[in-house]
């Protein structure tokens, strides 16, 4: 027949099982431990986790499982070491334009790279098995301290003031002597005098329990609340919407969808701007050194037909703002930063006339996008219709026109032209917006003798519309940071709280004249055994703090 | 405190099966949303207008053989392909093929024009501002999806393909 554990204290009080020191007088309950003579295990003040049971069901055995503080010190090294591995080589996140992994893993850092990467480690802060550990750890933050937290409460909430001899005299700090006079009197005296040093005292006939500052046992769970809240803000990130780090590129004058948002962002203008020679230190001069990044951004939410391929989307203006360098645009979570540029220019329209060589007269202008121009242009006399375009126009081997991109780095279009002085059906004419294509490709020999009747150009730069560079912004979305701050917050506060104050206790009773006093804190002995004697002073007790010492403080 | 104990900890454990289990199983299923399409994985989804300004959606062709093929008129491997494509099309068309040829961004006119001189009659799609080109993680021109009737892709292929491979990839493709 098993034994059924004896919980029962003999001042009558029925304990938990597990219970070390009976809730109510304070006892050793424990056979071995009430035969020593050690200090007391003073944890939790002695009473039992929540979840220990006589006879566990499964349910329970993954409680107590994550509610043992050493299975969540193993998780924690576990996840310390994994978390080690994954700084070992960049993680896959930190690379923007990298498609094949295995490839780049194993040309930049060789076989152990190759394996590296095989191992999953090159996205370790993303595998199922680390945010298992996450998960696991925060299980166990939970139930630890719920388990804890809960009986350490009720044990604060309701202590009993008359503590047995034992409880007593096997603190660490003690102090044993006669007292002379009206025991009273005394025990009031010495309450007095602790009740200046802060304490707050209780008192029961000779008995007393003097505390302070019992909000500092708070502290680790506070802290703990801190860290859950820290760990699911970490695990919210997963959820769609959470996070975002993409990079886009937008050409001057250009508006450009955030993928994966209803957002849109215009760049009306790029700027890049160096040091003069004169703001320059000598050692500088003549090099070129950036003075200012900067981007006239527009941020735009689309309304209406976002995804409808057939019509153009509708935009409503959210937010202006010129990002440069540490200057994000900023809106809602969203935040746009500078990243890059580039300064290639683009041809994005021009506006030429048509001039009637014969007469001189003159035509227009009329507007040319490189990009799906309309396809028939009035233009005083003339119709204008448009057959052909190119965008980067070239001949290829058979002799054929072609585009070889689809960026118009050099535009060419082909028009069948009607007009005075013109075939009846019309003429065709191929024109070449950029005054290097004219030349290259021959314009005029093109279009023969048509080229002496009339020519399309454009009249000066102001007729010219052109981005001048692009910029590229990194987007970024973070929604969870701002629970990841408040957990830490929390986490700074618990901890705080837990390691500036300290828990003090001090019980005494007097039998017979003779008085025995126990005392206990969480730390700093040093401070509690020189508040004992102080106040043992001011009752007229001289001691030397020193001889309070019971042994068994590490501390 | 002791009848609150039970309801506690099925709470705290389910909250941790519901909250651990999305966190866990986001990693393991959902890490590809976003990501370049791979072969055995699914394509992402698009909506594009065909030439007359219908729109296509790729679930319109759930359950069907499926060929995506990304050209453009600059890029002679594609221009040598669409005829061919045309041509195969024919072929297996009465066997459930659909071939989805989606332009790179070009403009209206020239994609018009070049239709017209090769007569194709397949579905084209026009992407716009290289949106769909990106979903799909394109490096270079032409790239091809082969999916199967399943929704998964069979094969991705870079790079042009002569008229006796395409034919080789769809009979394959119309096996599944």
């Amino acid at each position: 027949m098993p034994l059924v554990e004896n919980t029962k204290c003999e001042c009558g009080h029925q304990n938990a099982v597990g219970t070390v020191l009976c809730e109510h007088c304070g006892k050793p309950l424990q056979a071995q431990e009430l035969q020593s003579n050690e200090p007391l295990e003073m944890r939790y003040d002695g009473v039992a986790r929540r979840s220990q049971k006589v006879n566990p069901n499964w349910i329970d055995r993954v409680w107590n499982f994550f509610s043992s503080v050493k299975i969540a010190i193993y998780l924690i090294i576990l996840t310390f070491l994994s978390a080690m591995l994954g700084t070992v080589y960049p993680q896959e996140n930190s690379f923007v334009n990298v498609t094949d992994f295995a490839k780049y893993y194993e040309e930049n850092y060789g076989a152990l790279g190759l394996i590296y990467y095989r191992l999953g480690l090159s996205h370790t802060y993303e595998s199922w098995w680390f945010i298992g550990l996450l998960v696991m750890i925060g299980t166990s933050l939970v139930i630890c301290s719920l388990d804890r937290v809960l009986p350490l409460y009720r044990a604060l909430n309701k202590q009993q003031i008359r503590k047995h001899l034992q409880f007593i005299l096997r603190q660490k700090t003690v102090y044993k002597g006669m007292i002379s006079g009206d025991t009273e009197d005394w025990s009031k005296q010495f309450g007095d005098a602790l009740k200046k040093k802060g304490y707050r005292v209780h008192r029961d006939g000779t008995a007393l329990l003097a505390e302070k500052n019992r909000f500092s046992r708070w502290g680790p769970y506070i802290n703990h609340i801190g860290l859950i809240l820290f760990l699911l803000a970490i695990l919210a990130r997963s959820l769609p919407g959470f996070q975002m780090d993409e990079y886009i590129t937008i050409a001057d004058g250009d508006t450009v969808q955030i993928e994966g948002t209803n957002y849109f962002v215009k760049n009306e203008k790029f700027t890049i701007e160096f040091y003069k020679d004169e703001e320059l230190p000598d050692k500088l001069k003549g090099t070129a050194r950036a003075k200012l990044f900067e981007t006239k951004a527009v941020l735009y939410e689309c309304t209406l037909n976002c995804n409808d391929p057939l019509k153009e989307p509708v935009l409503e203006e959210l937010k202006t703002h010129d990002i440069i360098v540490n200057a994000p645009l900023k809106y809602k979570d969203l935040k746009l930063f500078q990243y890059d540029f580039n300064l290639t220019p683009r041809l994005n329209a021009v506006h030429p006339v048509i001039i009637n060589k014969e007469t001189g007269e003159t035509f227009g202008p009329f507007d040319l996008p490189m990009k799906d121009s309309a396809l028939k242009h009035e233009v005083g006399p003339y119709t204008l219709e448009l057959i052909e375009n190119y965008m980067e126009f070239s001949i290829d081997a058979n002799g054929d026109p072609v585009s070889l991109s689809r960026d118009p780095n050099a535009p060419a279009f082909v028009f069948h032209v009607r007009g005075p002085g013109l075939a009846e059906n019309g003429e065709p004419y191929i024109y070449f917006p950029m005054q290097k294509d004219k030349e290259i490709f021959q314009q005029d020999r093109l279009n023969g003798k048509l080229a002496s009747k009339l020519e399309i150009s454009v009249n000066g730069m102001d007729n010219v519309n052109f981005s001048e560079a692009s910029t590229y912004l990194n987007v970024r979305m973070d929604k969870a940071l701002k629970y990841v701050w408040i957990g830490a917050f929390f986490s700074m506060l618990g901890l705080l709280m837990g390691s500036y104050w300290q828990h003090r206790r001090i019980w005494i009773r007097i039998d017979e004249g003779e008085l025995s006093l126990g005392s206990h804190t969480n730390k700093n002995w040093y401070g509690m055994r020189s508040d004992v004697a102080w106040a043992l002073a001011k009752a007229g007790i001289t001691v030397d703090p020193k001889s309070l010492d019971n042994g068994g403080n590490k501390a | 405190m002791g009848k609150w104990r039970r309801t506690v900890q099925i709470i705290v454990l389910s909250a941790v099966v519901i909250i651990g289990g999305y966190a866990i199983g986001m990693t393991l299923f959902a890490s590809d949303e976003g990501a370049p399409p791979k072969v055995g994985g699914q394509p992402p989804s698009f909506a594009l207008a065909d030439l007359e300004g219908n729109v296509h959606q790729l679930s319109d062709y759930e359950g069907q053989a499926l060929v995506i093929n990304f050209w453009g008129t600059f890029c002679p491997p594609c221009v040598k392909e669409m005829p061919e494509f045309e041509r195969q099309y024919e072929k297996w068309k009465d066997e459930g093929l659909t071939i989805l040829a989606i332009n790179l961004s070009e403009d209206t006119l020239t994609v018009n024009n070049f239709v017209r001189r090769f007569e194709l009659n397949y579905p084209i799609l026009r992407d716009m501002s290289r949106k769909t080109e990106r979903k799909y993680g394109l490096r270079s021109y032409p790239t091809t999806f082969f999916v199967k009737p399943d929704g998964t892709i069979m094969e991705i292929k870079v790079g042009g393909m002569t008229e006796q491979e395409i034919d080789e990839r769809i009979s394959r493709l119309l096996q599944h």
